[in-house]
Formats: C-alpha cells, sequence, structure tokens
C-alpha cells in the first residue's frame, strides 16, 4: 500500500487503470439496458415520436439505431484511445481545437441537463400517478398538473438526486439487476394485456398492423423524417455504454461486443413490441386516449397503463418512477464530471474542478448541474404548454450536436491510421463519418424546422418555435459563454493546456 | 507499532492529524495517514461513459496526500496511504487490520454550530465495528504536544473493569497521572437499592491504590450527563478514555442523545476501547492484562 501511482501521458491527459475483470455478460447487458432505461425512455419518447412519424414509429426506431450504432463506433476508438472523464469535450478539442471542443463538451452538459429536467419530471407525474393508484383517489394524480406544484416537487428531486450523487452513493449491482428485470416484465406485460384488448375488441381504436408501419421511406416528408431520427437517437442514448467496456469485462475480447449485441436485440424487442401494442390499441388519433392526442404525448404511459392494464396499472407507474428515479441520480455524474474536467483544464472556472474532501466526487460541478437542470425545468414549465414534449424534442437535437461532433472527431483524430488496416477504415473512418454526418444533417434539418411556432407542442415565445429556443438558444448560450471566458481566462484556447493534435501513424 | 489515521483534506482530518501525532509522540508509534477513495462500480449506470475519473482522483488524491504529510512535524514518522473501499469506515477498518496497527485516530464529523463532537457516520461505523481503539478528536483540535493526563470514565455496565485495566496500564507506560471517574450516579437516574455505586467506586479506589503514579477518583455527578461532564475539570493536554459497550449501549438505548449529549460537551480528544480489548502480544499469565492501547 502506498500512494497510487499516476502516469503523465502525451498531450497532458492522465491516465489510470480501473479495476479488472468484473463484470460477465449478463452484468453488461443489465448495464446496457439500465443506461438506455426502457420504461422511462418509451412513456417521453413514444408520444412525441407518433407526432412526427405517425404510424411509422416502428420503422424509426429501426432506422433510428444505425446512426446510434455508427458514431457508438467512433465513440468506442477515442475511448479507448484517449481515457478521459471529459469524453466529447476533450476528444472535440484535441481533434479540432479548443474552440469545437469548447462546444461540444457544451453540448454534452446541454443534453444531460436537459434530460435531467426531463427525467424529473417524468418521475414527478408518475410519483403522483402512484401516489393516487395507492390511495385510491383519482384527484391526487392531477396535482402534477397544479404549475407551482410540480415545479416545486421537481426541484425537489433534482436536489435529491443531486445529494445522493454528490454523496457518492451509487446504484448497487443487486438493485440495477431487480430495476431492470422489473421494467422489462411491466412493458413486457403492458404489451400483451393492450393485444388482449384489441382482440377482445375493447380496445380505444383498434388498429390493424400492417407492413407499411415497417418501411422508413413512406414517411410523409423528410422533415418528419429527420425529427424521427433525431428523437430515436434519444431512445438509444445509453446503449453504447456496453462497447465502451473492456478491462472492467471478464472477457475483453468478446463481451463488450456481444453485450452490446444482445442489449440492442433486447431493447429493439421491448420498443417495438410496446410500440406496436400501443398503436394498435390506441391508433394515432387525437382522441382520449390516442397516441396522437397532445395531452398524451409528455407521457404516454400516464394516459394508457390505466386503461389497458386495469389495477395492475400501478406497476407501470412504480416501473417508471423506479428508472426515471435511477436514472435520474446516475445522470448527475455525467454532466459533473464533464464540468469538472472543464474545470480541470481551465477550459471553465478552475473551482468546477473541485472535488470534494470527504465524499470525493465532483462538488461545484454537481451542484452547478443541478442548478441548471432546475433552472432549465422552471424556464420550460413556465414558457412552453407542453414542457416534456418540448424538452425531449430539443433533447434529440443536441444529442444529435454533440454526437455529430464527437463522430467527425474521431474521424479526423485518427486520419493518419484511417487507411492502414480494413479495421481502422470501417471503425475510425467509415463509421463515424457516415454517422456524424448523418446526425448533423438531421440536427441542422430539425434546427430549422423548429423555428416553425407550430413546431412541437406547438409553443413559441416572440414568434419562434419552442423547441428552437431551447436547442439552438442552449447552443448559442454555450458560445457567448466560451466567448466570455475566454477573455477572462484564455490559457485553455491558447492551447497551453490540452494541445491540437492527432493519433500517430501506426 | 503504527496508528491509522482518517485523513481528509479538510479542517477534520486536520483534527485526526494533530491527534495522532499527540498520541504518538513519546510512543515512537509511526502514522499511516490513509484516504479512502471510493470504489466505482460499472452498475451504477453512470452515461455517457466517461473513463479516468479516477484518474483526475488520483491525482486529486495524491496532491492531498502531499498537504497531509506536511501537517506532521519531523520528529513523527508518517506515511501515505490511498486504499480503495466502499465506505471511509470500511477502508479504515481494513487499513488497521494489520495487527501492528495500535489505534485509529480520526476526526469528529464537524456539522452543527457549536457541536465539538457530533458523532459522524464514519465515527459511529468505527464505534460499532472496530477491532482496535478509535480516538476521535473533537472539531478544530489543534495541540500536537504529547498528552498530560488520562481520564478513564465508567460505568456500572459489563466491561468497565476492562477499560479500568486499560487505563491503569496505559498510564503506568506512559508515566501519566491518572483520573478515575465514576459514573454510576448518572447511570439510568435511578435508586440504587443493590448498592452498585459503592461497588463501582470501591473498584475503581482498588485501581487507585494498585498503580504506582499519581491517581484521583472523582464521582461525576449531575442531573444530565451533559451537566456532569461540563461541572469536571479538564485540562487541555488530557484525554478520555471509554469503554464501547458503554457506548453502543447509549447509543442503542438513548438514540445516540446520551452518547452525543458526551461527546458534544467534551472539548478533549475521546478514546472507545473495544469491548475486551486486549493488545495481540498480551503477555499470558500476569494479573493485568498489558496493552499497546496507548492513549
Amino acid at each position: 500500500m502506498s500512494i497510487e501511482e499516476t502516469t503523465r501521458t502525451e498531450g497532458g491527459l492522465s491516465r489510470k487503470g480501473l479495476a479488472p475483470g468484473k463484470v460477465g455478460l449478463v452484468g453488461a447487458v443489465v448495464i446496457g439496458v439500465s443506461c438506455v432505461a426502457p420504461a422511462y425512455t418509451l412513456t417521453a419518447a413514444l408520444g412525441p415520436t407518433v407526432a412526427e412519424v405517425g404510424v411509422n414509429l416502428p420503422a424509426i426506431f429501426l432506422v433510428g439505431f444505425i446512426p446510434m450504432l455508427l458514431v457508438a463506433l467512433g465513440y468506442r476508438e477515442l475511448n479507448n484511445s484517449m481515457p478521459d472523464s471529459g469524453t466529447s469535450f476533450t476528444w472535440a478539442t484535441r481533434a479540432f481545437g479548443p474552440w469545437v471542443g469548447w462546444m461540444g463538451g457544451w453540448g454534452l452538459i446541454a443534453a444531460t441537463i436537459i434530460v435531467l429536467s426531463n427525467l424529473a419530471a417524468v418521475a414527478v407525474d408518475f410519483f403522483y400517478l402512484l401516489l393516487s393508484q395507492l390511495l385510491g383517489d383519482p384527484a391526487i394524480a392531477d396535482l402534477t398538473l397544479n404549475l407551482p406544484l410540480n415545479i416545486a416537487t421537481t426541484l425537489v428531486f433534482i436536489a435529491l438526486a443531486c445529494y445522493v450523487s454528490y454523496r457518492g452513493m451509487e446504484t448497487t449491482k443487486t438493485v440495477q439487476y431487480v430495476l431492470v428485470t422489473f421494467q422489462l416484465i411491466v412493458l413486457g406485460w403492458f404489451a400483451v394485456a393492450a393485444f388482449i384488448h384489441v382482440a377482445n375488441g375493447t380496445a380505444f381504436d383498434a388498429t390493424g398492423i400492417s407492413a407499411e408501419w415497417f418501411n422508413p421511406f413512406a414517411v410523409g416528408s423528410f422533415s418528419a423524417f429527420a425529427a424521427g431520427v433525431s428523437l430515436s437517437i434519444f431512445i438509444y442514448w445509453g446503449w453504447d455504454v456496453t462497447l465502451t467496456m473492456n478491462e472492467e469485462t471478464r472477457n475483453p475480447e468478446k463481451t463488450p461486443g456481444r453485450a452490446g449485441a444482445l442489449t440492442v436485440i433486447v431493447i429493439v424487442v421491448i420498443y417495438l413490441t410496446v410500440a406496436l401494442a400501443t398503436l394498435a390499441y390506441a391508433g394515432i388519433g387525437d382522441g382520449e386516449l390516442g397516441a396522437g392526442n397532445p395531452d398524451n404525448q409528455g407521457s404516454i404511459f400516464a394516459a394508457l397503463a390505466g386503461p389497458v392494464m386495469g389495477p395492475f396499472a400501478i406497476l407501470m407507474s412504480m416501473a417508471v418512477l423506479s428508472s426515471s428515479a435511477a436514472s435520474l441520480q446516475s445522470t448527475f455524474v455525467s454532466p459533473a464530471r464533464t464540468l469538472l474536467a472543464m474545470g480541470h483544464y481551465t477550459a471553465l472556472p478552475t473551482s468546477y474542478g473541485r472535488i470534494s474532501p470527504q465524499y470525493k466526487s465532483p462538488s461545484v460541478a454537481t451542484v452547478a448541474a443541478a442548478v441548471a437542470a432546475a433552472g432549465f425545468y422552471v424556464f420550460t414549465r413556465l414558457v412552453s404548454e407542453n414542457a416534456l414534449w418540448d424538452t425531449i424534442t430539443a433533447l434529440g437535437l443536441m444529442i444529435c450536436f454533440y454526437y455529430g461532433i464527437t463522430a467527425l472527431a474521431c474521424v479526423w483524430y485518427f486520419r493518419a491510421q484511417a487507411f492502414a488496416s480494413g479495421r481502422n477504415l470501417v471503425f475510425k473512418f467509415l463509421a463515424p463519418l457516415l454517422g456524424g454526418v448523418i446526425l448533423l444533417v438531421m440536427f441542422v434539418k430539425t434546427a430549422m424546422d423548429s423555428m416553425d411556432p407550430a413546431y412541437g407542442s406547438g409553443s413559441e415565445l416572440f414568434g419562434i418555435g419552442m423547441v428552437f429556443i431551447l436547442g439552438i438558444g442552449v447552443i448559442l448560450l454555450g458560445a457567448v459563454l466560451m466567448l466570455v471566458w475566454a477573455r477572462i481566462n484564455p490559457a485553455f484556447f491558447r492551447q497551453e493546456i490540452l494541445t491540437k493534435g492527432s493519433a500517430p501513424k501506426q | 507499532m503504527r496508528y491509522v489515521v482518517g485523513y481528509t483534506a479538510d479542517a477534520r482530518g486536520h483534527d485526526a492529524v494533530c491527534l495522532a501525532v499527540a498520541l504518538a509522540r513519546r510512543q515512537e508509534a509511526s502514522l499511516d495517514l490513509v484516504l479512502v477513495t471510493p470504489e466505482h462500480s460499472l452498475f451504477a449506470g453512470t452515461y455517457p461513459p466517461a473513463k479516468n475519473f479516477d484518474g483526475v482522483l488520483s491525482d486529486q488524491m495524491k496532491e492531498w496526500m502531499d498537504e497531509g504529510l506536511a501537517l506532521v512535524p519531523a520528529d513523527v514518522t508518517a506515511r501515505g496511504v490511498v486504499l480503495r473501499a466502499e465506505s471511509n469506515a470500511e477502508g479504515l477498518m481494513r487499513a488497521a487490520a494489520d495487527p501492528d496497527v495500535a489505534l485509529i485516530v480520526i476526526g469528529a464529523s464537524s456539522r452543527g454550530p457549536g457541536a465539538r463532537f457530533n458523532v459522524g457516520n464514519v465515527a459511529r461505523s468505527l464505534l460499532h465495528a472496530a477491532e482496535v481503539p478509535v480516538a476521535l478528536a473533537p472539531k478544530g483540535y489543534r495541540r500536537m504536544e504529547p498528552v498530560t493526563r488520562l481520564t478513564c470514565a465508567v460505568g456500572r455496565r459489563a466491561g468497565a473493569g476492562d477499560v479500568v485495566e486499560v487505563a491503569v496500564s496505559s498510564a503506568r507506560r506512559r508515566d501519566l497521572p491518572l483520573r478515575l471517574v465514576s459514573l454510576v450516579p448518572l447511570d439510568a437516574g435511578r435508586p440504587d437499592p443493590d448498592g452498585a455505586e459503592d461497588a463501582a467506586n470501591l473498584r475503581l479506589r482498588e485501581a487507585a491504590a494498585s498503580i504506582g503514579g499519581p491517581v484521583s477518583v472523582e464521582t461525576a455527578h449531575g442531573t444530565s450527563v451533559e451537566e456532569a461532564i461540563e461541572s469536571m475539570e479538564w485540562d487541555d493536554g488530557e484525554i478520555l478514555l471509554v469503554g464501547s459497550s458503554r457506548l453502543a449501549q447509549h447509543l442503542r438505548i438513548f438514540l445516540g442523545t446520551t452518547a452525543n449529549k458526551i461527546l458534544r460537551t467534551l472539548t478533549i480528544p475521546m478514546v472507545v476501547v473495544p469491548r475486551s480489548y486486549t493488545s495481540p502480544r498480551t503477555t499470558p499469565g500476569q494479573g493485568a492484562p498489558t496493552t499497546e492501547m496507548d492513549a
């Protein structure tokens, strides 16, 4: 026992190994599914996606995985070559220099901040729903519509998650196994129950499943297609965690790849089953329970679980609440670590690089993430007619932005190695290039479309669509903050700390 | 002989280092400054996956450890140890598993204004599970000079005899004045039909007689523990020795209020001796068990 060794590598990145050989295939799949959080994701994304692409939801769910896969392959290469807690920020800085790198980091932080506020809001909806189901009083479920109460409860949830994360408390292996199993069982139950209603003729708006639903080219317009894909990036967000596990797995050669494949099979099967069941049961109309009803867009299971599952709808409330609460807590870690890395490399005030002596977790950065998530939620809730819907759409936009930058950073950083082998050509060049271009095209298209006041939930500010304000507004805010900080402390922007570079020729 | 010091890079860690230095002087004990770093589980579900937070953390640990070692004066040997554990308490107990370790020194949690001692999570876990004595430094403890007097407080509970023996042998070995304090009148605060108070005081007086050096016997009086502790005189360089069975009882029965009262009222360090604690190097066949307890 002595002070642990730390080595400095070229380019200013510090590196240290993790405890080896712990996670097997099943464990890795559980981690993958838990990061995707299917119960939360479906309730949050199903409605907005139906609003864009209607019955072609299954097609978009399938197609949406492709850019995710392509980008994740690049992400894995970067993670192996430059392991760093700053991820996208650090990699984009190394590849494209400080300005693009800073914006990449900002995009990642903004995406996680937005998802934090959405997670907390969904958790609050289901918290009141669960309470009303437990007490048998439907009026309690409507408490979430009470604006001041809703905002207050959401802020409490964010504060609690921040505290738990700051204290360094983590979800344990056993809890994660239980949560994941429970989510999958309840989602399966929902689908089966919906199909039984369809078969018995008791469905709300029985709609016959057609092969056309799986045809991505049947989507009406490119706008709808782009919006659908940028939303489905969000539904697979989390899947790629399996690919980045190497030394942590029992068999580093095979486990990550197999776990990634198995996780995506599990996820796709559950998504398609639930999507088909929802469409077959509720249709895409805007009737009371219709998947196209704007009131149901923000959280589809809150509307459908009761009619579909009867008294067992309480299980769905528990599944979504536990899934979103667990994700809320674990997601806090991410913006906190990126902020910490940015503080560490002086791309932000160094106070963001502070670590709590007692809990050994980012201190200022964790609190900053909570304050930002709370501020974002309050703003959205006050301005938007349907905050959940608009935040998810803005989130899709933000993920496309920072993932696009990350993928292209991979292409550019490894440019000297790209044609050294067939493997390099695919993983370090073609896949990330294609994935990055697709995502940035989706980003630009969705951003332009979202200027329309009618976009998303139809909320607007000064005649500009709410989604545009939330998405592009946040990116512009980042650009302004970057310019201000560059004036105050230009060291990072003069490449005095992290230098632009590329992977050496192999 | 080594002392494990629960070090954190804040005022509380500073308290612990100062107390450890004060205790180690004249004992030729060396210090292990232990920084516990958390184990990050993949099952925590951190996303997006960011490797190397541990790298940043380990840089920080190194910096903190340098600061910690700089607090230790040149005449005391010290080294830094960083280890991974699920909790601070677990890490300290693992560091103390070595038979050469005779004491764990920690700073008591310093939450709440005015409260000198307010047992934190680490202290609470250690007090219930540690197999070696635990020394608690009060908030703001900065004294590094050797200990000047030893006070041992005992009640009527089982194990009181063990603590007295530990105190007697420690005081004799260190050539320190010893004060024995009976808390019997405060135990339960009820009439004393079986004469336990007399018996306990007799035992204390016997113990006092057996020791060669200066020793005094006192009985704590008062309507509350707080009052009794406050009414007594305490030297700056003094250390209070109590048995953990006593503390555990109080923590359990009074949900921490009584123990916290003693701790909060006290302005001097306290050493909690595990029930039936004897050093692995106890010489067999002797009357009173000698001990490596170094208070």
